[in-house]
């Protein structure tokens, strides 16, 4: 018995190393790509309130690291034209070429999503999965929520930032993106959406 | 390819007055959002967990990335690129000097693409607008309809570079501002009214026709508003036959209620039937009665459509063609592009179909321009939104995810 369970052990301990090998080499293909000086000074303006790693340690600020490629552009682009008018992020924005949102989105997106902020409430997580189930949100957000090309990564998110942005969809008041998500929470309870937040940044 | 860059910054420029104008704050009507008695049940459609809306791309791709090579046309027909750069162009409307003006969706941008010698230049004309789907012109104005509001630019197209304020007409309009389903589409029928789409404000709910589901029409100044057809989910694009002058409509079938429908509808309007019913939420395509929302008798009253458009084929943009290019086959019959599906595991549409009248009133559909569906991948190329007949008799078509238009031309034996 003690031989089999020694030899567990190291077949445990082989495998952690394998882990680790597979890990670090998957964290080198996160180095973000290089960007140009101009960007590099851009990006860390962006740092200042979305995270020394793109994970946000401010209030309501979301996280950008891991979200994908293709929604942080999209949401640039909606910004700089107005469409959906953030007040605090219009300066940043407006001088934005194509180009740069283009390198801006690659970098962010290549950056590891940590969550931030408040933690997940088991009890509210717990009530959070079956609402998540009964609207679908793997639909669209993809299986472990971490989000599909201009659909946003929830996994990982800040709660608080959700809840935000899930009441400011209910409301009509989050202009640009496509209505499916006003349509899938327009029934949504406000418990249900603080539920839903914690559940979908606990995936 | 710079000089198009150029224009588009001045265009940017220019247009801000106009952006200002397209943010001030709505006039309060009704509670926002979404109608809170939708009945869509996607866990009991027995479709694929993984079907979401598809993407539009915000930047245009370059024009050796538009997918030219994938189009397949009768014989005779050609099709080349017309325009390019316009991100997420849909809706267009042709001005007697030239100007093509075309509406957008979630980019919130009005183009002006204009010819220059054979090559066309892009103009932002207006961005920052909430789907700005909803454009047409007369008398040397542009309208404009981006949800509720109802923009007019008069002379505009002396002032491309400069639009100035627009005439606001929302007050009189009076449109409900939910953004769902209305992503306006208006014109201009013969009758001198404008016409205008206002969908349903969920997938499948009960509404209040009066308010909703409908085409209704005005006249210009937005005044002397009558419902002209109710029961319809969302309707995004319409037209009149060149001869009986009847109203042609297409109408998107929902969602999440299986793979294989309820499909698409192409609708008419008879003359003695103005106002009819045409079913939503209860009854739909040619007579399937709704799973959702159900009473006795789901289509008793309803007004059955001339021809079914395939099964979340997405039927937006329809023009009868009237002009002397093509064959005279074609003469009369309606082209309609199909956007494509999204709530549907294998992908249909992404083409223009004909649909040719019949004396019974019902239309027959045959396939046009094909080929940018690739059925064995299940992927696409384009997603052809709106067509429009040019001058010399070619048809213009929009491709959304391409930022481009095709000029389709005739050259064969007729």
């Amino acid at each position: 018995m003690a031989e089999r369970s020694g030899k567990y052990r190291s077949q445990g301990i082989f495998l952690a190393a394998a882990l680790l090998v597979a890990s670090s080499l998957q964290a080198l293909a996160q180095v973000p790509p290089p960007v140009s000086a101009k960007l590099r000074e851009r990006i860390e303006v962006c740092k200042t309130c979305h995270g020394a790693d793109g994970n946000s340690q401010m209030e309501k600020i979301p996280s950008l690291a891991g979200q994908p490629e293709y929604f942080l552009l999209n949401q640039l682009v909606l910004m700089r034209e107005g469409v959906r008018p953030v007040k605090e992020m219009a300066e940043f924005v407006k001088d934005l070429t194509d180009e740069d949102i283009q390198s801006l989105s690659a970098y962010f997106s290549k950056l590891v999503p940590i969550l931030t902020g408040p933690k997940p409430d088991p009890a509210l997580v717990a009530k959070g999965k079956p609402v998540a189930e009964k609207l679908l949100c793997v639909s669209c957000h993809g299986k472990k929520l971490e989000g599909v090309e201009q659909i946003p990564r929830l996994s990982g998110q800040r709660i608080d930032y959700m809840i935000a942005a899930m009441r400011a969809y209910r409301m009509d008041k989050r202009p640009g993106a496509d209505t499916t998500m006003s349509a899938a929470i327009a029934s949504a309870s406000d418990g249900d959406l603080v539920a839903l937040a914690h559940y979908a940044a606990s995936r | 390819m710079s000089a198009i860059v150029r224009t588009l910054s001045l265009g940017f420029a220019a247009a801000v007055a106009a952006t200002a104008f397209g943010l001030s704050p709505s006039i309060a009507q009704g509670p926002p959002g979404m109608s809170r008695m939708d009945k869509t049940n996607a866990g009991a459609s027995g479709q694929a967990r993984t079907l979401r809306p598809h993407r539009t791309p915000p930047i245009a791709p370059k024009p050796d990335k538009i997918p030219l090579d994938k189009i397949k046309l009768p014989a005779g027909f050609k099709a080349e690129i017309y325009s390019h750069g316009h991100a997420g162009g849909r809706t267009m409307v042709r001005a007697p000097g030239g100007t093509i003006f075309m509406g957008s969706r979630a980019i919130g941008r009005v183009y002006a693409i204009v010819d220059k010698g054979g090559k066309r230049e892009v103009k932002i004309i207006a961005k920052g607008l909430t789907h700005p789907n909803g454009i047409e012109f007369r008398n040397g104005s542009l309208y404009v309809f981006s949800i509720h509001r109802v923009y007019r630019y008069d002379i505009i197209e002396k002032n491309l570079d400069k639009p100035g304020k627009p005439v606001e007409l929302t007050k009189a309009y009076n449109l409900p501002p939910e953004i769902h389903h209305n992503w306006k589409y208006v014109a201009f029928g013969p009758d001198g009214k404008m016409y205008v789409q206002v969908g349903a404000n969920c997938n499948i709910c009960e509404i209040n026709n009066g308010i909703r589901g409908h085409i209704r029409r005005y006249n210009a100044d937005g005044t002397g508003m009558e419902i002209v057809a109710r029961g319809i989910r969302n309707t995004v694009g319409f037209d009149w036959h060149p001869e009986t002058k009847e109203l042609w409509f297409t109408d998107n079938g929902r969602d999440w209620a299986g793979n294989e429908g309820p499909e698409d509808e192409l609708n008419r309007v008879a003359k003695n039937n103005e106002g009819a019913f045409y079913g939503f939420p209860y009854c739909h395509a040619n007579g399937i009665a709704d799973q959702n929302v159900k009473i006795p008798n789901a289509c008793a009253g309803v007004t059955m459509p001339a021809a079914l458009l395939g099964p979340h084929a997405a039927a937006l943009g329809i023009k009868f063609y009237t002009g002397a290019m093509f064959p005279a086959a074609y003469r009369n019959v309606a082209f309609i592009a199909r956007h494509g599906s999204w709530n549907r595991e294998n992908k249909y549409g992404y083409d223009v179909v004909v649909a040719r009248p019949q004396a019974d009133g019902s239309a027959k559909i045959e396939p046009f321009l094909q080929g940018l569906l690739d059925n064995d991948g299940n992927k696409f190329y384009g997603r052809p939104s709106y067509v429009m007949q040019m001058p010399d008799g070619a048809l213009l078509v929009s491709d959304e995810t391409n930022g481009a238009t095709y000029r389709i031309s005739y050259s064969g034996a007729k």
